[in-house]
């Protein structure tokens, strides 16, 4: 076989999730040379298609101990690494009149031998402490839940990654393997830019594509089988919770409240869907009640807020036994060394595990990826914070100026969301101060940033860097301003175009299964603007 | 309070009904909740663009395939040559100078760079008669510094497919400085305002002048005269080449102008316009609407012989959706829609949704349906009346008008 040497790498991985990005991250800091490739874009899977939970563990302390303790240690550790990516809310866990009171002292003595510390607070308190919680509690253990940013986690990652020498590939998909007798030596792959295949070369090729990792071990002549369950959420328009809040009973549906951003979030459904279903994640209108039906149980004013979006995720779980719901599944990491397994050298999967053990899965990972390669260097992604999450100066000067300084809108939005990379955030004039999203406080230099620095291809990328288009309007009007910088930026305004409309379609989705109220009449409007005045259409434009 | 007629709704069709109604000597009120379609104006009004998705070039000749639940087919075809006639005195009446005719479409060009067909458009605005022709070759484009709701690229981009050669160039004045160190102020209506005072004019014609000495035609987004009408007519005076404006994104600034001058026209003819108020119900006695209680009114109940229902589609909340149900939220008239909320939307946003079509089912004299009774003097007019999908056909501004027209005849009978 023709073998391109010029360049290869120690290790490719797989998948732009946060295990992806995470495993990029660990590989780069011990010093291997690092490839991430990723057909789409980063967090565009599972890794952004869930609560965005800092989980305290809590929720599987009665089920599944061990994810319990994983999840508690790991919660701690992002609180510190990551710690623009985190909100610090703290979680409840209710019992209603409807559940067992008796299962609380389980709960809390099954958390406190997972190492998750709890207080039993009184129903009283909780009324005041939370005022948009089910006034008729019965009892309220609080646990250190948390709120965290999938998007912005997996890019501090990948950026980290990045800075350590790896070099990143979106929108770059395997098409096959490069493959020498046993081993697997390289990946083929299809760029859907420029629409054409390229290899690269590698020692160890780790599959960390989530439960798209059935059908790329398969690609490789190996078979994993993978247990597709789908999970849909709604995202509420405002936040009507301060902390996270949670049912205290065994993990069912929609139980979980998430505030977060300048949202709040409920879910999940669960649901088995074949494999062949995973790239299709409707929301149907029987998810939808579910969610509110139960939702409302844990907030009330649920049942008045307005939902900005629904939408859908798949858990990457390894099939076990033949669970219906996939629920008692553990969520455990699942390591496979395919040489042990099948036979077959140079290539690895991580799996299972979920997105709060993601930089767990990511050390065990490259552990392995190590050994393979006889490197040896220790783990040091526990210790150093992520790029945005370096410590914050304490000075005195410093805390008056946070406290005293008439920062904008929009320098304070991206102070949040960008963290101590904030800087970055161009501030060449006036101009680079104009907000083109109203709802989100995102600045022409947010966006101008995004563009240059994140791997930014389309407005969807955008949106995912910067919450362009991600608040109450759902990108009516910014949409198109951000559109207007794109294209300024990738000079091909046709493209432009159609991206515009692939956004309005993408924003669609989440909005057409909760189309009522405020949303059809604001989708109403944006039809208008947009193919009203505009005249654009759905492609060709 | 008693009223001849009161119109419920202050949008293109209110405004007309009630222009109508005063020219014809009735003592009318508009109630109104708020700002209306006009106020994202394109500057033109569409009657039939598009049947079954194939441009239409005479849409009185287009409207003979459409369905019979369509409010054009309603109204009947032998009325709409003489409505829309009369609409566009109705309008040249209150000030406003459009041009356009029923029996043949007219090209106007959109901020995306296309040539979209229409009907009657703004003296503003510049009118075409070729889709695949834009009369000049070299043009050039130009727009605000930081004034990001004119999208320059995606003008130049459509203006190539036509054969045109467009620069882009900025124009930085520092009359515009302090609006722009804002982070949300630099809109269209703020520019707008700057040069309704009428200082910013001279030097800004200049700065275009010397910007577009190479070029044959200026394009520039439509910011000018919100409340000052003459600012166009002062622009095309002082700028040497011809000037095509291009909405910008709303608010449109020539949107609410328009909107003030009808108004306008309306309280000069006598009519009384009721601004920021919400209508919330009614007391009906044998299927007749006797009076109406409104937000502000409080107990004074508003009286009328007749009242006119134009509180708009969905996004005007004539029409409301929750989870499980539609309902005309004002009076609880009975709707013409699909009660599974599964059915209400296709998931591709551009195909034909079926939102679009819903509306307030009326007897054939546009009478109000309350429990399958005609409502004897509730007339609804305008795009609460369904039946159509106006931004497919691109008939959303022609149905508001000539429905509205056609109600105000039956009053009149």
């Amino acid at each position: 076989m023709n073998k391109n040497k010029s360049k290869e790498y120690d290790v490719i991985i797989i998948g732009g999730g946060a295990t992806g990005a995470g495993t990029a991250r660990d590989c780069a800091m011990r010093g291997l040379s690092v490839l991430l490739v990723e057909r789409h874009d980063f967090a565009t899977g599972a890794t952004g298609r869930n609560h965005g939970l800092l989980h305290s563990g809590a929720r599987y302390a009665v089920t599944d101990h061990e994810s319990a303790s994983e999840c508690i240690k790991e919660n701690m550790i992002l609180r510190r690494i990551a710690n623009h990516c985190v909100e610090e809310n703290n979680g409840l866990f209710l019992t209603l009149p409807e559940d067992d009171i008796t299962f609380q002292s389980q709960f809390v003595e099954a958390c406190s031998s997972a190492g998750i510390s709890t207080e039993i607070i009184d129903p009283e308190l909780v009324r005041r402490m939370e005022p948009s919680v089910n006034p008729d509690l019965i009892g309220a253990v609080q646990v250190p839940d948390g709120s965290v940013d999938p998007f912005r986690l997996t890019m501090s990652n990948a950026l980290d990654a990045k800075i350590h020498g790896a070099d990143l590939l979106t929108q770059h998909e395997v098409t096959g393997f490069v493959r020498e007798q046993d081993r697997l030596c390289g990946v083929e792959l299809f760029n859907h830019q420029k629409k054409e295949k390229v290899n690269y070369y590698g020692k160890v090729v780790v599959n960390a594509g989530g439960i798209w990792g059935h059908h790329i071990a398969n690609l490789a002549g190996v078979n994993i089988n993978m247990f597709p369950a789908k999970g849909s959420l709604l995202i509420f328009g405002h936040r009507v919770n301060k902390m996270v809040l949670n049912r205290c009973r065994k993990p069912a549906n929609a139980d979980i409240l998430v505030p977060g951003d300048t949202i709040c979030l409920i879910g999940t459904t669960s649901e088995r869907i074949p494999y062949d279903q995973i790239d299709n994640m409707f929301v149907s209108k029987e998810d939808v009640d579910v969610l509110i039906r139960e939702g409302v149980k844990l907030s009330p004013s649920l049942a008045t807020t307005r939902i900005l979006r629904a939408y859908a995720g798949v858990r990457p779980l390894v099939a076990a036994d033949n669970d219906p719901s996939g629920r008692s599944i553990s969520r455990g990491i699942v390591l496979l060394d395919h040489k042990e397994r099948d036979g077959l050298e140079g290539f690895i999967t991580i799996t299972g595990g979920k997105l709060m053990t993601y930089r767990l899965m990511a050390e065990e990972a490259t552990d392995l990826i190590c050994k393979k390669l006889s490197v040896d260097k220790k783990c040091e992604t526990a210790d150093k914070s992520l790029p945005g999450s370096e410590k914050s100066d304490l000075s005195l000067e410093n805390a008056s100026q946070k406290i005293y300084s008439s920062s904008s809108i929009a320098q304070k939005s991206a102070q949040d969301r960008h963290g101590s990379l904030a800087h970055k955030v161009s501030n060449g004039g006036s101009n680079d101060d104009s907000l083109v999203c109203e709802c989100e406080g995102v600045s022409i230099g947010e966006v101008k940033y995004a563009i240059n620095e994140l791997h930014v291809n389309n407005l969807i990328d955008l949106r995912r860097r910067t919450r362009v288009g991600m608040g109450t309007c759902q990108g009516e009007l910014c949409a198109c301003r951000a559109a207007g910088l794109l294209c300024d930026s990738l000079e091909e305004a046709g493209k432009a175009k159609d991206d515009l409309a692939n956004f309005l379609q993408e924003r669609w989705k989440g909005m057409s299964p909760i189309a009522w109220g405020d949303t059809i009449n604001e989708v109403q409007f944006t039809s208008w603007i947009y193919e009203g005045i505009y005249g654009l259409k759905p492609e060709n434009n | 309070m008693k009223f001849d007629n009161i119109i419920i709704g202050g949008g293109l069709s209110g405004l007309t009904c009630g222009i109508k109604l005063a020219e014809q000597g009735k003592k009318c009120a508009i109630v109104s909740s708020g700002q209306s379609a006009i106020h994202f104006f394109s500057g033109s009004f569409d009657l039939l663009g598009k049947v079954d998705g194939e441009d239409v070039s005479n849409p009185l000749e287009g409207m003979k395939s459409l369905s019979e639940k369509h409010p054009y087919q309603r109204v009947g075809l032998e009325n709409i040559e003489r409505l829309t006639d009369d609409a566009l005195h109705l309008l040249i009446r209150a000030g406003l100078s459009f041009t356009g005719q029923a029996n043949r479409n007219h090209f106007v060009l959109t901020p995306m760079g296309i040539m979209k067909p229409t009907w009657l458009t703004l003296d503003d605005f510049t009118s075409f008669d070729h889709k695949d022709h834009f009369p000049w070759n070299k043009a050039v484009i130009l727009n605000f510094s930081g004034f990001l709701d004119f999208h320059t690229l995606f003008i130049k981009d459509g203006l190539k497919k036509l054969e045109v050669d467009a620069q882009i160039k900025n124009i930085s004045m520092k009359q515009f400085e302090a609006i722009r160190k804002n982070p949300s102020e630099m809109r269209s209506t703020n520019i707008a305002k700057e040069f309704d005072k009428g200082n910013a004019i001279d030097e800004f014609a200049e700065k275009v002048n010397l910007l577009s000495e190479t070029t044959e035609v200026v394009i520039l987004p439509a910011v000018f005269g919100l409340f000052n009408r003459n600012v166009v007519e002062k622009l095309n005076q002082k700028i040497n080449k011809p000037l095509v404006l291009l909405p910008a994104i709303p608010p449109s600034v020539p949107g609410v102008r328009s909107q003030i001058m009808l108004r306008q026209r309306f309280q000069d003819l006598g009519g009384t316009y009721f601004m920021g108020d919400n209508v919330e119900g009614g007391t009906f006695d044998n299927n007749r609407l006797l009076d109406i209680k409104t937000n502000n009114h409080d107990d004074i109940k508003l009286e009328a012989d007749q009242f006119i229902l134009a509180s708009g589609s969905f996004y005007s909340k004539g029409i409301v959706a929750t989870h499980n149900k539609l309902y005309e939220p004002i009076f609880g008239l009975d709707i013409e829609g699909d009660s599974d909320r599964n059915n209400w939307l296709d998931e591709k946003f551009f195909n034909d949704q079926p939102y679009m079509h819903y509306g307030v089912k009326t007897d054939d004299k546009f009478r109000a349906l309350m429990d399958g009774q005609s409502i004897e003097n509730l007339y609804v007019a305008g795009s609460v009346l369904g039946g159509a999908n106006p931004l497919k056909e691109g008939s959303g501004a022609g149905i508001s008008v000539l429905t509205s027209l056609h109600t105000v005849e039956q009053i009149l009978k």
